[in-house]
C-alpha cells in the first residue's frame, strides 16, 4: 500500500516537473545542505552547552531557550525539503535502505524529544539552578547528537544505492503473469 | 612510478570522508551562521555579536580545519575530475572569498558590534558567499564535466 502511494506521488505533475528538471532537485537539496548547517550548528551549540562543552559562561536557559524557535525554523527548512525530494522519487526512496534507516533514526529523534523534552529542554532553568549539571540533561544532549549525526550520515548514503527499479518492475510484472 | 590513492582502494573510503566533510561544515557555517544571524538581529539577542563570536570562534576554526582536510582528501581521489568541473572551480573561488571575508571585513564588523545598516549586510553577504560554497559543493554532481 505505501509501495502505490509512493508510485502515485512521484508520478503526479508537481512532482514529475521536480525529478525532470535537472537545477531544481540539486537546488533543494542543496537548501537541505544549507539547512543542515544552520540547524544542525544549533542542535550543536545546543547539545554542547548541556553537556558542558561550550558557551560556559552563558546559562543554559539562556543557550537553549533563544536557539528553540530558529531550530524550529531550520527543522522547517530541512523537512520541507526532505519532503520534496522524497516526493520527486519516491519509489526509489522507498527500496532504498539508508532511507529507512534514516527515517528510523527520525522516529528515534522523535521519540527522544518526547522523553527528554520536559525534564530538559523545557527545563532549562531548573538546570542552571543545580550545581553541577544533571546526567539526564548530558545524557539527552548525548543522544541527540549521536542520532542527528546518525540521520546526515544515512541522508548521505542514500546517494550512494540505486535500488534496480527496472528490475523490480519486471520481477513484479513477472510474478503477476505466473498468478494468472 | 604510479602510486594508487589509497582512498581509491577502499569502497568505504570517500563516503566516510563526505559524511566527515559534511559534519565539518556544519560546525563552521553553523557557528558561522549563529553570529551572522545575530548580526541580523535575529536569534541570541541577549548576546552581542561580538560576545557570541568570542564563544564560537574557536569551534569555527575547528570546523573549518576538518572541511578543508578532508576536503583535500576527496579531492585527491580524482584530481583531473574535480578540477576540470566547473561547479567545483565555482565553490573553490567562494570557498576562499568567504575565508578572506570572514577574517577580514567580518571579523571587524562583529567585534565593534556593528548592528547598522553596514552590519546587515556584511552578515548577508557572509552568509550568502558560505551558501554558494555549499550550493557548489552540490552541483559538482549534477554538472557535466568540463569547462
Amino acid at each position: 500500500m505505501i509501495l502505490s502511494l509512493c508510485q502515485w506521488a512521484q508520478s503526479t505533475a508537481f512532482f514529475t516537473a521536480i525529478r525532470g528538471s535537472w537545477n531544481v532537485y540539486p537546488v533543494i537539496m542543496a537548501t537541505h545542505l544549507l539547512g543542515i548547517a544552520w540547524f544542525g550548528g544549533m542542535i550543536l551549540i545546543t547539545d554542547m552547552r548541556l553537556l558542558g562543552l561550550a558557551m560556559r559562561n552563558r546559562s543554559i536557559s539562556d543557550v537553549v531557550d533563544q536557539l528553540r524557535i530558529p531550530k524550529r525554523v531550520g527543522l522547517l527548512i530541512v523537512v520541507t525539503c526532505g519532503v520534496l525530494m522524497l516526493g520527486s522519487k519516491a519509489e526509489e526512496y522507498y527500496y532504498n535502505i539508508f532511507f529507512r534507516i534514516k527515517l528510523g533514526l527520525l522516529l528515534c529523534v522523535f521519540l527522544h524529544g518526547m522523553i527528554f523534552r520536559g525534564a530538559v529542554y523545557m527545563n532549562a532553568a531548573a538546570l542552571d539552578r543545580a550545581a553541577r549539571i544533571p546526567s539526564r540533561a548530558k545524557l539527552a544532549a548525548f543522544f541527540s547528537l549521536l542520532l542527528w549525526t546518525g540521520i546526515a550520515c544515512a541522508g548521505r548514503g542514500i546517494g550512494y544505492v540505486e535500488p534496480p527499479l527496472e528490475r523490480i518492475h519486471a520481477g513484479l510484472t513477472h510474478a503477476g503473469a505466473h498468478n494468472r | 612510478m604510479l602510486i594508487q590513492n589509497p582512498l581509491n582502494a577502499s569502497e568505504l573510503a570517500f563516503p566516510v570522508l563526505e559524511c566527515l566533510h559534511i559534519i565539518g561544515f556544519t560546525i563552521s557555517v553553523g557557528t558561522i551562521a549563529i553570529v551572522d544571524f545575530r548580526l541580523l538581529g535575529l536569534g541570541m539577542r541577549h548576546q552581542k555579536a561580538a560576545d557570541l563570536n568570542r564563544d564560537l570562534w574557536l569551534r569555527t576554526l575547528a570546523g573549518l580545519v576538518i572541511v578543508v582536510f578532508t576536503g583535500l582528501l576527496l579531492y585527491s581521489s580524482d584530481p583531473d575530475t574535480y578540477y576540470l568541473n566547473v561547479a567545483f572551480l565555482f565553490k573553490i573561488v567562494c570557498l576562499l572569498a568567504a575565508i578572506i571575508f570572514h577574517y577580514t571585513i567580518r571579523r571587524k564588523v562583529v567585534s565593534s558590534d556593528a548592528s547598522n545598516a553596514y552590519g546587515k549586510i556584511v552578515a548577508c553577504l557572509s552568509m550568502a558567499l558560505w551558501a554558494s560554497v555549499i550550493f557548489g559543493g552540490i552541483f559538482i554532481g549534477f554538472v557535466n564535466a568540463g569547462l
